[in-house]
């Protein structure tokens, strides 16, 4: 018995040490291509900026305007994006190739996964990017008409505009991931909805008067002179 | 010509069967049925009275109108009126139509009146809008004769106004145009402006004519191609201009966004030509005359104040982006002003409105939202004008708008510096 337990806990023993004498090794390759695959990420960074630098392509970003709507997206530079994303793509490539070495099935599997769900996510991150634009302009846009107009709460309607464009661009991304679709999709009508319904609501109990007088306007006495909508102002021209 | 294929082919089969002209009136239509008759008499008399020998033209061109303006522009009754010596006109007076699109868009109509003035080899042409009521036969004299006989390439009007009419004009347009370019046309943006073969030539073949501000403001754009170029260019007095009783009134929005928005542009395109000319260059004035009209209605200015204060209140982060953080403090100060003692001074009206020149230049937000952004401090501005003149006389008008204008000249090098380097 005695025997038996002491073979059985050698045999255990024996097996780490293999273990450990296998892995190990494989461990230390791991380390050395994540940390040279670093060394190297950070050099093409270096030498990508260097050449971007050269090129003068902040310039070209101020010319076309992209550095302005980066700006507003608060990203960074064009040649700070682009070096940056070289960098972590190089290094992802490096430190994957290294988790390969370690020969643990599972963990490759995921990893093929995650090289197959890597160009959604990055339409999805792009899908973010356009709704973030799109927002910043349209709610800024819809300030000024609001501000001009002279409306009462420019400020809601601009968040609102801000809102509904954000709602749209994460349910787009979330679907284009496909994470949980019938659940953003729910949600995105939910939410949409519920907002709308509440708007009409608020228009309607609210804003009565408002809403009879806007009827009244545009679609009661069309011969009457359209005022601005501000009262009377002395004429620009 | 730069793009001959716009025109119509009917348009241009009337243009053959007129041959070449002397004179060309332009008339830019939409649903003036009821007006056009009288426009086109009015025109048709003038040429009878003072142009009897000349070879004439009148073109319409229609944007879109549902009614029969075309028809009532072409078969409205010729007058044959006899001037003071007893002759009528000797030539025939030609009435050609087309219809340039769907929709009013100012730009096209006017290039297609220059594209017409190019292919009949006009050497005077004139503009003038159906809309426009007290119409004259010596308001089409004034302005083509500068042009006919006195050599001007550009023609201006200069309408006597109330004390609180044309106040963007008294503002803005003009000092500003005037320190920038040098030159001084009051009514930069007018329906009513006359030009000469050359000008028209010169105009057409620019590739402009996609672009927005032309073709929201081709007047703008065109008076200041004439004050940057090679060309000779006058005012000319025409009389009260009465604005058309029951139509809609001009909205302050779109006439700056339009206006403004030419201005600027016109700034960004001809930025090489103003930047390094401070010298003046000489109006003539072709027809002097009385500017200001008495009797103006009371405008309440409490309204613009209020929507003064709102909007500097609410824009903050817009405007945080267009004007540097001194003059932003400086006008959020001014918004806590009450009515009574409220006052945007000059010094700070030119200042913001050249930082705001310079942002649309820098395009440091969509160019469109930098020049909406300007209209609370116009309303501002304008209320300010208001409280200041309730009282005043003509000459004390005349003299505090001299001021304002001497104000943009003196800052004309801070434009300038704005211009060149981005904050």
């Amino acid at each position: 018995m005695k025997a038996t337990i002491l073979q059985g806990l050698q045999q255990a023993y024996d097996n780490l040490v293999h273990m450990v004498a296998e892995f190990l090794p494989r461990f230390v390759v791991m380390l050395i291509i994540v940390a040279g695959g670093l060394l190297v990420a950070a050099l093409l960074r270096y030498i990508l900026r260097w050449i971007l630098h050269l090129t003068r392509l902040d310039r070209l970003s101020d010319a076309a305007g992209a550095t302005r709507v980066l700006r507003k997206a608060a990203l960074p530079s064009v040649i700070d994006l682009l070096s940056g994303l070289l960098f972590w793509l190089v290094w992802l490539g490096f430190i994957l190739l290294g988790i390969s070495v370690l020969h643990i099935s599972e963990l490759s599997e995921q990893i093929s996964r995650l090289f197959q769900f890597l160009p959604q996510v990055v339409v999805a991150i792009l899908i973010l990017f356009a709704g973030l634009v799109a927002a910043n302009f349209f709610s800024r846009a819809a300030l000024l008409a609001a501000v001009n107009a002279g409306s009462r709460s420019p400020s809601v309607l601009s968040w609102f505009v801000r809102f509904v464009i954000w709602i749209l661009a994460i349910s787009m991304a979330l679907e284009q991931i496909g994470l949980a679709k019938q659940t953003v999709v729910a949600a995105f009508t939910a939410i949409f909805g519920a907002a709308m319904l509440a708007l009409a609501i608020a228009f309607g109990l609210g804003g009565r008067h408002l809403a009879r007088q806007w009827l009244e306007r545009y679609i009661g006495d069309k011969k009457k002179p359209a005022r601005s909508e501000v009262g009377d102002e002395p004429s620009p021209l | 010509m730069a793009d001959e294929t716009f025109l119509a082919d009917d348009f241009l089969r009337q243009l053959m069967s007129v041959g070449e002209v002397d004179l060309l009136v332009g008339i830019p239509t939409h649903n003036c049925e009821k007006n056009i008759g009288d426009t086109v008499a009015t025109i048709e008399k003038a040429f009878q009275e003072k142009f009897a020998r000349e070879r004439v033209v009148i073109v319409g061109v229609d944007g879109g109108s549902t009614d029969n303006t075309c028809e009532a522009l072409l078969n409205s009754h010729a007058t044959g009126a006899a001037n003071s010596r007893g002759i009528t006109s000797l030539r025939t007076i030609h009435r050609i139509v087309t219809k340039y699109d769907s929709v009013p868009v100012p730009g096209n109509a006017l290039r297609t009146v220059l594209a017409a003035a190019d292919l009949l080899r006009a050497k005077a042409c004139a503009i003038l809008s159906p809309n426009t009521e007290n119409v004259t036969p010596a308001w089409i004299e004034n302005l083509i004769e500068p042009v006919y006989r006195k050599s001007l390439d550009f023609v201006a009007p200069v309408y006597s106004r109330h004390k609180y009419d044309g106040l963007l004009a008294r503002i803005l347009l003009y000092p500003m145009t005037r320190a920038a370019f040098g030159g001084q046309l009051f009514e930069l943006q007018s329906d009513e402006f006359a030009f000469s073969g050359r000008l028209a030539s010169h105009c057409l073949n620019q590739e402009v004519w996609h672009n927005e501000a032309v073709r929201d403001a081709p007047q703008t754009w065109m008076a200041i191609t004439a004050l940057c170029k090679d060309f000779k260019y006058g005012q000319s007095f025409l009389g009260p201009k009465l604005r058309p009783v029951g139509g809609p009134a001009p909205d302050i929005v779109t006439v700056v966004r339009q206006v403004v928005g030419a201005l600027f542009w016109c700034l960004e395109n001809e930025s090489a030509a103003w930047m390094n000319k401070a010298t003046e260059r000489p109006t003539q004035f072709a027809a002097n005359g009385h500017h200001w009209l008495e009797g103006a209605d009371q405008v309440n200015p409490t309204r613009g104040w209020e929507m003064f204060r709102s909007g500097i209140g609410e824009l903050t982060p817009v405007l945080q982006s267009i004007v540097t953080a001194g003059t932003l403090s400086e006008i959020e100060r001014t918004a806590t002003l009450d009515a009574p003692s409220f006052n945007i001074s000059h010094e700070l009206w030119v200042k913001a409105v050249y930082e705001f020149a310079a942002s649309y230049h820098w395009d440091v937000l969509s160019r469109d939202h930098v020049v909406q952004a300007l209209v609370p401090l116009y309303r501002g501005k304008t209320s300010s004008y208001l409280i200041r003149h309730q009282d005043s006389s003509f000459e004390q008008i005349d003299a505090d708008s001299e001021v304002l204008c001497r104000e943009f000249e003196k800052q004309r090098p801070y434009l300038i510096e704005r211009w060149k380097v981005k904050s």
